[in-house]
């Protein structure tokens, strides 16, 4: 009797397995999207808030019948922060499930790669969170779009920080730590880059290149603490900022110098590691912030997600939560999802209104770049209880326009020469 | 340079070469007395990591009774893993492959078991209390949990020492290193001697992890972060030579924290360096393995 239910069951198994697929094909109005995201290892955190929020955003649209008669259908695939391996995925989203958009990627590297796949394929590939500016500057192609901040803007935002900062906290000496791979040394260029750009005098002490995910940083400290520069610039990412901030509170770091970290330091995931550790008065900046800008549309998706998850989302989650309402917007403008060059067209000066808006303001992606343009805002530590496991958060928020942000076109006419 | 430099940078080199030490000596501990060459013995690190969390942050747990229960529990999942799984693979043909592949595998199911239990986010642990402050001596600054780092890494050399030569199962880990057979004739029980020395050697990795957390970013991935280090180390000191992986890790220690201050941009070439220069001269490490155990 029990082995003959069992058998029931297994069979029913069977069938579902078989059929279900013909269902999904047999609704033929899909939009659809190869996602590729790291899922383990250290980044698998910032993948696994992008799949919840981009699923988060793709109900609400299905659930109001899609968009102009389409359903967003994605498919999530592990990109193993493998450049190699997250190009085959892409072929295979290109070729065998004839994906209309490339979608996601935390690591620039990989971004890199997926976006040549892009542009031999003339397929669309929206990046949600890699940074680096290399995408939509040097290595710039017609199908890609990034819905995320890029360390240009955060390194100007930084720079224009430094430069009032200045004008009541006179600084001079600046030296630099970061990851040694593109991400760390683009940051470095970019902050000195617009700190000329703007006049701001400095002097660079000291410039510090650890590996990625280095567990030790106390030799880093000490010798940091030798050249006693005023500003320590951080381009850290990652938990690496944990480990670091950990290792240099005990050598009375932050006291004698200020941490400015402007693209990834102000990411909850420190807050929620680090509770009441955290020093107060550390300046940091983020793609994405829980607590900024206090609108109904911030507290909602953050609440929504909250929910979803049982936890805070990291920046990671609003990058990808926009790039699905991109697409969407895109689809609904053109019509259809397969017509990929008045797709292209449609995102080109794209307006979408996101979370991460403040008051008054719309992100846009600016056409030169396909780069999302957008306000920031840097901010220090202080207590706040409103997000736990975090204890502190930022406040005392500094807001920068997004028109200042956005490289000249000087900047991208040099770099695309090359 | 000034003197006030000198003693700070290695203070902090050698708080890095402890650390290193103590995941370093279970993995050259379990290559020399098994010959089982444990590529997931980083994993157990970060299971160590992982326990003091839950033992510290969760269950508020006092840190020191935290740390050994960490060490403790990292032995107990190692000497399952021992006994379940590697011990099926011993005297295989090409037990080499086997063991790599295995281990391997372990790495790949301990992390999504600490992501099912724990989640991604990352975690971190307090310093105890009374050790979040330094020890100034002028210019000095001496981190005082940087300080019980660096000494329970002496406690566990001077242990170590004491119980590989001085006491019977020692000895008989160190005989078994040698001839297994032989030692099973005699009427050991080697594979249970086997099992003890796998515990004991994930203890000491699981041991390191929950000391370092208060330090470090605990983390899924957080193993495979320490392994090529440890690795560097105990292929310096000489494959499965303890003695060899202090120096090792001192050496390395050291010669990164000086690297650091003064050539920061070529810093992480020169562990690499060191290994490099070491294996031209001396290609079974600085302590020839054999030597050392007809000591």
């Amino acid at each position: 009797m029990r082995n003959k239910r069992l058998f029931i069951c297994f069979v029913v198994a069977i069938l579902a397995f078989i059929v279900v697929p013909f269902c999904v094909n047999a609704e033929d109005k899909t939009i659809k999207i190869g996602a590729l995201y790291p899922m383990t290892g250290r980044a698998g955190l910032y993948g696994k808030d992008s799949v919840a929020a981009a699923e988060m955003a793709i109900d609400e649209i299905n659930s109001k019948g899609g968009v102009a008669g389409y359903k967003i259908d994605i498919t999530f695939t592990d990109s193993k922060v493998k450049p190699a391996y997250a190009v085959r995925v892409a072929k295979r989203y290109i070729t065998e499930d004839k994906v209309n958009f490339l979608f996601g990627v935390v690591s620039s590297g990989v971004g890199l790669a997926v976006t040549e796949i892009s542009n031999q394929y003339k397929t669309i590939f929206v990046g949600t969170d890699h940074a680096s500016t290399r995408l939509t500057v040097d290595n710039f192609q017609p199908y890609y779009f990034r819905v995320s901040n890029n360390t240009f803007q955060s390194m100007t935002a930084g720079a224009l920080y430094l430069k009032e900062l200045a004008e009541t906290k006179p600084w001079k000496k600046i030296a630099f730590i970061g990851p040694d791979y593109a991400y760390g040394h683009s940051q470095w260029d970019e902050i000195r880059y617009n700190l000329d750009r703007y006049g701001v005098e400095y002097e660079v002490v000291g410039e510090y290149w650890p590996k990625i995910y280095a567990p030790d940083y106390t030799s880093y400290i000490t010798s940091i603490l030798k050249d006693k520069p005023d500003v320590l610039i951080s381009g850290f990412w990652g938990g690496d900022t944990v480990a670091f901030i950990k290792q240099a509170q005990a050598y009375g770091l932050f006291k004698k110098t200020l941490y400015f970290h402007p693209d990834a330091g102000g990411n909850y995931e420190l807050m929620s590691a680090m509770g009441a550790e955290l020093p107060d008065g550390l300046v940091l900046g983020a793609r994405h912030y829980n607590n900024w800008p206090e609108t109904d549309r911030n507290r909602n998706f953050v609440q929504e997600f909250q929910k979803r998850t049982g936890r805070f989302p990291t920046y990671a989650a609003q990058g990808a939560y926009a790039g699905i309402y991109a697409i969407a917007n895109a689809v609904k403008a053109v019509g259809n999802p397969d017509d990929t060059e008045a797709l292209v067209k449609a995102l080109e000066g794209l307006k979408i209104s996101l979370p991460e808006d403040p008051e008054g303001f719309t992100s846009y992606i600016r056409p030169e770049t396909h780069q999302i343009t957008q306000v920031m805002a840097i901010g220090t530590t202080m207590a706040n209880g409103d997000f736990p496991p975090a204890k502190k958060m930022l406040g005392n928020w500094k807001i920068y326009k997004a028109e200042d942000l956005v490289p000249p076109v000087e900047y991208l006419e040099e770099k695309r020469k090359k | 340079m000034d003197f006030s430099f000198f003693i700070t940078q290695t203070i902090s080199g050698l708080t890095m070469a402890t650390l290193l030490f103590l995941v370093a000596s279970g993995l050259t501990l379990i290559f020399g007395v098994g010959n089982v060459f444990n590529f997931a013995h980083g994993s157990f690190y970060m299971v160590g990591a992982y326990f003091g969390y839950q033992l510290v942050s969760i269950w508020e747990l006092n840190f020191w009774v935290a740390l050994i229960l960490a060490g403790l529990g990292a032995g107990v999942v190692g000497m399952l893993a021992e006994s379940l799984f590697l011990r099926r693979i011993y005297g295989r043909v090409n037990e080499g492959g086997f063991q790599i592949l295995l281990t391997y595998c372990f790495i790949l199911i301990i992390d999504d078991l600490v992501k099912l239990v724990w989640g991604t986010e990352y975690k971190s642990l307090p310093r105890p209390k009374g050790f979040s402050g330094a020890l100034n001596f002028g210019d000095i600054y001496l981190p005082s949990y940087n300080l019980v780092i660096i000494a329970v890494g002496l406690i566990v050399v001077v242990a170590s020492w004491w119980i590989l030569t001085r006491t019977r199962p020692g000895k008989i880990a160190r005989a078994a290193a040698v001839d297994r057979e032989m030692v099973d004739t005699l009427g050991v029980n080697v594979p249970l001697t086997m099992t003890l020395v796998f515990g004991i050697a994930t203890a000491l990795g699981g041991m390191a992890g929950a000391l370092a957390a208060p330090l470090r970013t605990v983390t899924p991935g957080a193993g495979v972060e320490v392994i090529i280090d440890s690795l560097i180390v105990v292929v310096l000191g000489g494959m499965g030579n303890f003695w060899g992986a202090w120096l090792g890790a001192l050496l390395i220690g050291e010669v990164n924290a000086f690297a650091v201050a003064f050539l920061p941009k070529w810093a992480s070439l020169f562990s690499f360096l060191v290994m490099v220069i070491v294996l031209i001269f001396k290609p079974e490490g600085l302590f020839s393995p054999r030597q050392v155990r007809k000591v």
